[in-house]
């Protein structure tokens, strides 16, 4: 399959992030479309091109946008998604440096949508130079009429507020997030009612990833049977996958759902000199790990998952014999464990627990009992937390001892830097030698 | 709510629409619409175990320890957050084995981080944690790793300490701090398993119900200082009783050990006090260990007060007091329960043979007596807190609920959030009007009245739909011709009257009839038939029937040679008008029967001991005139009021005065109900306050204070709030003081300096919060406001 | 048998018996060892450096099915610590006019301060003095005890005595003397 850029088509040109780089392009053309439909069409438009949340869990972005209950009175809110902070994701992150104003126009079309006259973009706090280029978008379009009062002579008014995340993982759960908009400590609300009922300000809200978003301008120009001329029945469209790790070139390819990871891996330029894949994680590290045989699974949501993982947010990480596989998923869980919020039970304490196990099966001092209690306890965590950020932690162990079960079990005596040399999994391996 | 099983197959059950139908553990039931599972499975027996779930607190399904299993979902569901639904069929441990492994994992998760150390904890014992796990949990630990600890307990009030190991996170105190109570001063802090609780740097959580969180903590994350390791719940006797501090009338539970109060809760009465109390009537109960009781008689000889005997002190007093014959007062306070301010009633006017009597405390008012026996006393129940609760709307009339009957403030929250619209004729826009989300009426002490004339007709509109209340608090009688405004703006909306005093013995009082013009039951003296009937309820030949005198006219005439004799009950120096001194002094002989040895005291010629509130069966009658039984938790050989008046009243010739407490209360019942003739409202004209210099002071005493029921209890003390000089911007501007500036505030007899806070103040006014009365007089009066160190 | 015997048969067992082993006790001139696990007078022990094990938590009163034990706990202050800790027992009385010997109270102890001596003289002329005190009932001082309040041993944490890093070693060795241990 080729390569598909649509929303990375530009970014090699020096200004693909201002105005007039994007308009250069056929830029905010969009808008004026969208302008001349309802909005009910706009929906129905989205709906029609099969768009799914590519935040992660791959809801589809017409249905939730339907769910708004429109003429209630009260105020509506678009809320865009871009604390991406999973492990191993980075997409949206560049797209914004690269092409701020896709998200842009796509926030006014989808605020026109769902009748939003506010819309905010939620980015995460670590990446000052993502927030810059997103605000100084915002900014331009403002001064270019694309958003503020009577846009475009449409008569729809929105205003866009750019604010910054305070660096908590769980702010990514839409939830949290709200609170977290709201000024309020960021931790998952109790759903129902969701937010499409009362979620901003206790107002019908979506909330939607920026590549979602960012898609939406595209589908409006070019039309629902353009998106769904790619990929497959249930996952259409062009997706941006970010393929990290042991590769020569890790980068982000803009190609079509249904493309395979043996696809991706030669685009990445495959596998580092001299070594060969171990396992690969298809999309962030909230989803079970998968290997070689793998490679020709079409990455689409529904091969993905027969194959037993989860396409998440679409993001490969690429592993090499190098990697200890003990040493990922701890690392993994120590993450989890960092960023559980707190809030519920399964998490806070499983996580805690899960970590104390991994490293001493990490260092060697493992024993049987604790393999099988990691299994149990991240049994006794998946699907009683409160939010995904439990099941997601109770994830990577048992998809490791699905391939890996003798090296993990190696735990029990040898230390994992024993038998993986730590420095040899990065790029510094060999320097000093 | 009713349960359907094979066996009512002969009943005809109408559907009801807002019923649905479900199954729990295999038993059809049926709820109303929005009940949640956790509550439709406790009322067929079922308890799911819970952390976080509280029926009064919003559900967070955070503890995941009620996980249930529900069919036709994937996960195993919290309980506690799920509403039943129409045909849900619902599987509890009872019955699932998902269900029951998921809450056993829970407990162990719960578990991990918990430390063992309930030998040293308080909770030990009555552990909501520890009784799960044994329960819900499994016998031995997986977890052998190293537990999570945090340096021991640190404060977060003087009296609330926090163990952070302890706790589930389950955030029930700070949902209640939140919620319930309205001052969020405790949140969670980090994340993960270092989450705890925390208080913000500079601002303790002193808020008046911090008690709440401590019984409501599932763990012994929570305990207050006052109770640490003071004993365990097996050493306790625990005894229904009612609080004695205001007329809010909770309904507490008395804990003892060894004849002596350990603690108190706050008892289960969803009519008034649903679940919560106050920190005073949580904490306040060391008075009675003060080295101040009073344990034996007194009697003056030679100018001293000695320890005597009781004949010999029933002697002197009955001589001191035949002597006086007739010439005597009889004063009380807000301290007795009702059966023993009925024992006055009726010793004041069988053996004394007068009606010179009065509960009221200063700046008490012939307009007040006139509309408390013409509204409030012998009414009845109403309003009650439940109409507060379904009111449409809400005045408060010189009444500020938070510092003068806490529980009533936490009752127009709740109402408040469902969408009751208070409403405040006050001199500034308080915090707790703020809690309640209230509408502020400006108005200068003594200008309320002419405010309640002048109420906007949209405000008076809404006193005129069904249900609403006007609640006006004791310190109205200051202000003439504002219960006159209050009665008639009753009277031409028909909205509710409700007098909330600030003392719990104070309904009691006049439902006993302890004012010069009116007998039990809201009977007038005046009243030839009300007379009668009190003399045939009595078996006394007749009742005096002359009007007697109030507080402040007794003690003139005592000053003036009328009155000889007075009979003091309860009765602090405080409590009586400025100048009572020289009264006392004068006063040929008095008589005083009091649990403590305070100034009144001094002034005595006989001193009789008298059991307090918890030594004691009784009731006090609250604000709504809801009697509230309170059994005795502690023995004691001193012997009730009433007992003293009767043996008082044998000796003296009038035998036979009943003295039992439930004899006295039914005969009090016997008063209720009386359908003649009432004391006429009061009709006075409302006198705004003079023009001036200065600015007029606003002031009302504090939940906290340094009285003696308040005494012995240094960390519930700790908690009281700092005195404040409120003003508005504008009156600060022109003093050229701000935000925290020390402000001297200068009255007759004295001054007071205090920081500054800005504040919606009345124009011409200046509130000074905490005990002011003493240093600054009574609210209405001329003070003088300058920057400290300068004027 | 001849009939002039009979007198003589009659006094079979008592000849028998003069020549047996005596079972008479000399008490209380000679008094006999105990068995190890005898359950006498209770003991409240200490830590090797004179703080006390009692923690004041009233587990032995809870557990005592005579109602013989009476507790009243207190905080251990920075200047006052009479035990590792938070907390102690200001007050602990034993009545042995109802103590029935169980051993009970000792199963319930969180950090066996509470243990069983040897010691059964326990009879007296009132019932006030069989009331034992918490001062009549502690281990008396040993070598490199120091009596309470002090602080503990600097640098440690209560966690390091419950460990048993404070336990005499004779505490773990056979019982002997009144004062020791002796389950």
């Amino acid at each position: 399959m080729p390569l598909t850029p649509v929303l990375s088509a530009h970014w090699d040109e020096a200004d693909s992030y201002t105005l007039d780089g994007y308009r250069r392009h056929g830029g905010y053309d969009a808008l004026a479309l969208a302008f001349a439909k309802q909005p009910d069409d706009v929906i129905q438009l989205v709906k029609d091109s099969g768009l799914r949340g590519r935040g992660g869990a791959g809801f589809p972005t017409g249905m939730k946008w339907g769910f708004v209950p429109q003429g209630d009175g009260k105020p509506h809110y678009l809320v865009v998604n871009a604390d991406e902070s999973e492990p191993g994701a980075c997409k949206d992150v560049p797209l914004m440096l690269a092409n701020p104003h896709s998200l842009v126009e796509g926030v006014v079309i989808a605020s026109y949508a769902i009748r939003a006259n506010h819309a905010f973009i939620y980015i995460r706090g670590e990446v000052p130079h993502a927030i810059r280029r997103v605000a100084s978008a915002v900014r331009e379009a403002y001064a270019a009429g694309l958003l503020g009062q009577n846009i475009l002579g449409s008569g729809f008014d929105l205003e866009v507020t750019v604010h910054a995340g305070a660096g908590a993982y769980i702010c990514g759960e839409e939830t949290a997030l709200l609170d977290s908009l709201e000024g309020f400590r960021g931790q998952p609300r109790l759903k129902p009612p969701f937010p499409a009922v009362a979620g901003l300000y206790a107002s019908p809200t979506v909330v939607n990833n920026v590549e979602t978003i960012a898609s939406v301008p595209s589908i409006v120009t070019n039309g629902a049977d353009w998106y769904t001329s790619y990929g497959s029945e249930k996952s259409p469209g062009v997706k941006l996958f970010a393929v990290s790790g042991h590769v020569e070139r890790p980068g982000i390819f803009e190609a079509p759902m249904g493309t395979t990871m043996r696809e991706l891996l030669e685009w990445a330029g495959g596998m580092r000199k001299g070594h060969r894949l171990k396992f690969w994680v298809p999309g962030g590290s909230s989803v079970p790990l998968l290997t070689e045989e793998h490679l020709d699974v079409p990455y689409t949501y529904e091969d993905i998952a027969a194959a037993g993982s989860m396409l998440g947010t679409g993001t490969p990480m690429v592993f090499d014999e190098t990697t200890s596989v003990t040493r990922a998923v701890t690392r993994w869980l120590e993450f989890y464990k960092h960023e559980s919020c707190g809030k519920c039970t399964p998490c806070r304490e499983g996580t805690y627990w899960l970590v104390d196990l991994l490293r001493r099966l990490e260092s060697g001092v493992g024993s049987d009992d604790d393999i099988t209690r990691i299994n149990e306890v991240s049994a006794q965590i998946a699907g009683r937390s409160f939010c995904a950020l439990g099941d997601a932690a109770a994830t990577p162990f048992p998809g490791a001892m699905k391939y890996f079960a003798d090296e993990i079990a190696l735990g029990t005596h040898t230390a994992a830097s024993d038998l993986y040399d730590p420095v040899a999994a990065t790029v510094l391996a060999g320097v000093n030698a | 709510m009713t349960v359907t099983t094979a066996s009512t197959s002969g009943d005809t059950l109408e559907p009801r629409p807002d019923l649905v139908t479900l199954t729990i553990d295999g038993v059809e039931t049926s709820v109303p619409k929005g009940t949640l599972i956790i509550r439709a499975a406790e009322q067929l027996g079922v308890a799911v175990p819970r952390f976080c779930d509280h029926p009064l607190l919003d559900p967070v399904a955070a503890c995941r320890m009620c996980l249930i299993e529900v069919e036709g979902m994937p996960k195993p569901q919290p309980a506690c957050a799920v509403t039943c639904s129409d045909g849900m069929v619902v599987k509890t441990q009872m019955t699932s084995a998902v269900a029951g492994e998921a809450q056993r994992s829970v407990m162990e998760f719960l578990l991990i981080n918990h430390p063992l150390d309930c030998p040293i904890c308080d909770k030990g014992g009555e552990c909501p944690l520890q009784n799960q796990a044994m329960t819900s949990g499994q016998g031995d630990t997986r977890f052998d790793g190293p537990k999570r600890t945090f340096p021991k307990p640190i404060n977060l009030s003087a009296q609330v300490l926090l163990d952070r190991e302890r706790c589930v996170s389950c955030a029930r105190c700070t949902r209640f701090a939140e919620q319930i109570a309205g001052d969020p001063f405790i949140e969670l802090l980090e994340r993960g398993s270092q989450q705890q609780v925390g208080i913000a740097d500079d601002v303790p959580f002193n808020s008046y119900y911090s008690g709440n969180t401590i019984q409501i903590c599932p763990v012994g994350a929570l305990t207050s200082a006052m109770y640490r390791f003071r004993s365990r719940p097996f050493d306790l006797a625990s005894t229904p009783t009612a609080c004695e501090h205001c007329a809010s009338g909770c309904s507490l539970r008395t804990d003892s050990r060894r004849n002596a109060v350990m603690r108190r809760l706050a008892a289960v009465d969803p009519e008034v006090n649903e679940e919560w109390n106050c920190d005073k009537g949580r904490f306040a109960f060391r008075y009675l260990e003060s080295d101040r009781r009073l344990t034996s008689p007194l009697v003056r000889e030679g100018g001293e007060l000695r320890p005597a005997s009781w004949d010999e002190a029933l002697v002197a007093a009955a001589n001191g007091l035949k002597t006086a014959d007739g010439k005597t007062g009889t004063v009380t306070g807000g301290r007795l329960m009702v059966e023993d301010a009925y024992a006055f009633s009726v010793f004041t006017r069988r053996v004394l043979g007068t009606n010179d009597i009065d509960f009221r405390p200063k700046g008490s008012s012939p307009e007040e007596e006139q509309f408390l026996a013409a509204r409030v006393a012998g009414r009845g129940l109403g309003p009650t807190y439940a109409d507060l609760e379904g009111a449409p709307a809400v005045l408060l009339v010189a009444f500020e609920p938070e510092d003068e009957s806490p529980i009533v403030l936490l009752r127009l929250r709740k109402a408040a959030k469902a969408g009751t619209r208070v409403l405040a004729v006050a001199p500034a826009a308080s915090r707790g009007l703020a809690k309640l989300d209230g509408t502020w009426i400006p108005s200068v002490p003594g200008s309320e009245a002419t405010a309640l004339q002048n109420l906007a007709p949209d405000v008076v509109d809404l006193f005129g739909q069904a249900g609403a209340v006007v609640l006006v608090g004791e310190r109205a009688a200051a202000s003439p011709g504002l219960l006159t405004a209050v009665g008639e703006l009753c009277d031409r909306t028909g909205a509710a009257l409700g007098w909330v005093p600030r003392r719990a013995g104070d309904r009691g009082a006049l439902d006993a009839g302890l004012l010069p013009t009116l007998l039990p039951g809201g009977r007038p003296v005046a009243d030839a038939a009300a007379r009668v009937d009190t003399a045939a309820i009595w078996g006394a030949a007749e009742v005096p029937e002359t009007a007697g005198r109030d507080l402040p006219t007794m003690l003139k005439a005592v000053e003036d040679r009328e009155i000889s004799a007075l009979l003091m009950a309860g009765v602090q120096l405080d409590d009586l008008p400025d100048g009572a001194e020289a009264a006392l002094r004068a006063a040929e002989f008095v008589v005083v029967l009091d649990t403590h040895d305070h100034a009144v005291v001094q002034f005595a010629d006989v001193v009789f001991p008298v059991a307090a509130a918890p030594e004691k069966a009784g009731s006090f009658v609250n604000w709504e005139g809801r009697v509230r039984p309170s059994s005795q938790p502690l023995r004691t050989s001193l012997m009730t009021d009433a007992r003293v008046l009767s043996v008082l009243g044998a000796e003296m010739g009038v035998a036979g005065l009943e003295s039992d407490p439930v004899a006295l209360m039914a005969q009090l019942e016997e008063f209720s109900g009386w359908e003649g003739a009432r004391v006429s409202p009061p009709s006075v004209a409302g006198a705004p306050p003079d023009p001036g210099p200065g600015l007029l002071l606003a002031t009302w005493r504090p939940l906290l204070e340094a009285t003696h029921l308040q005494s012995g209890e240094p960390y519930l003390a700790a908690t009281a709030r700092a005195q404040e000089v409120w003003l508005s911007t504008g009156e600060a501007r022109e003093l050229g003081a701000s935000e925290g500036d020390m402000i001297t505030v200068t009255g007759a007899s004295g001054s007071v300096t205090a920081p500054l806070v800005l504040a919606e103040v009345a124009a011409g006014a200046v509130v000074v919060t905490g005990n002011a009365h003493r240093a600054l007089g009574a609210s209405g009066v001329r003070v003088q406001v300058a920057v400290e160190g300068q004027g | 048998m001849p009939s002039f015997l009979d007198p003589i048969a009659g006094f079979g067992v008592t000849f028998t018996t003069m020549f047996r082993k005596v079972t008479t006790e000399e008490y209380p001139e000679e008094r006999k060892p105990m068995m190890p696990r005898f359950h006498g007078r209770h003991v409240l022990n200490r830590y090797s450096d004179g703080l006390e094990r009692c923690i004041g938590c009233e587990l032995c009163a809870w557990a005592c099915p005579a109602d013989a034990i009476y507790v009243e706990g207190a905080a251990n202050t920075d200047e006052e610590r009479f035990s590792p800790g938070e907390r102690y027992g200001r007050v602990y009385q034993i009545n042995y006019l109802r103590c029935i010997f169980c051993g009970m109270c000792l199963e319930a102890c969180p950090t066996r301060a509470l243990t069983m001596s040897h010691e059964y003289e326990l009879a007296d002329n009132n019932r006030a003095d069989l009331i034992f005190e918490k001062q009549d009932l502690l281990a008396p001082m040993s070598s490199g005890m120091v009596a309470p309040p002090h602080a503990m041993a600097s640098g440690t944490t209560e966690q390091n005595y419950y460990a048993g890093e404070f336990d005499r070693p004779e505490d773990s060795a056979a019982p002997t003397g009144t004062a020791e241990e002796s389950r």
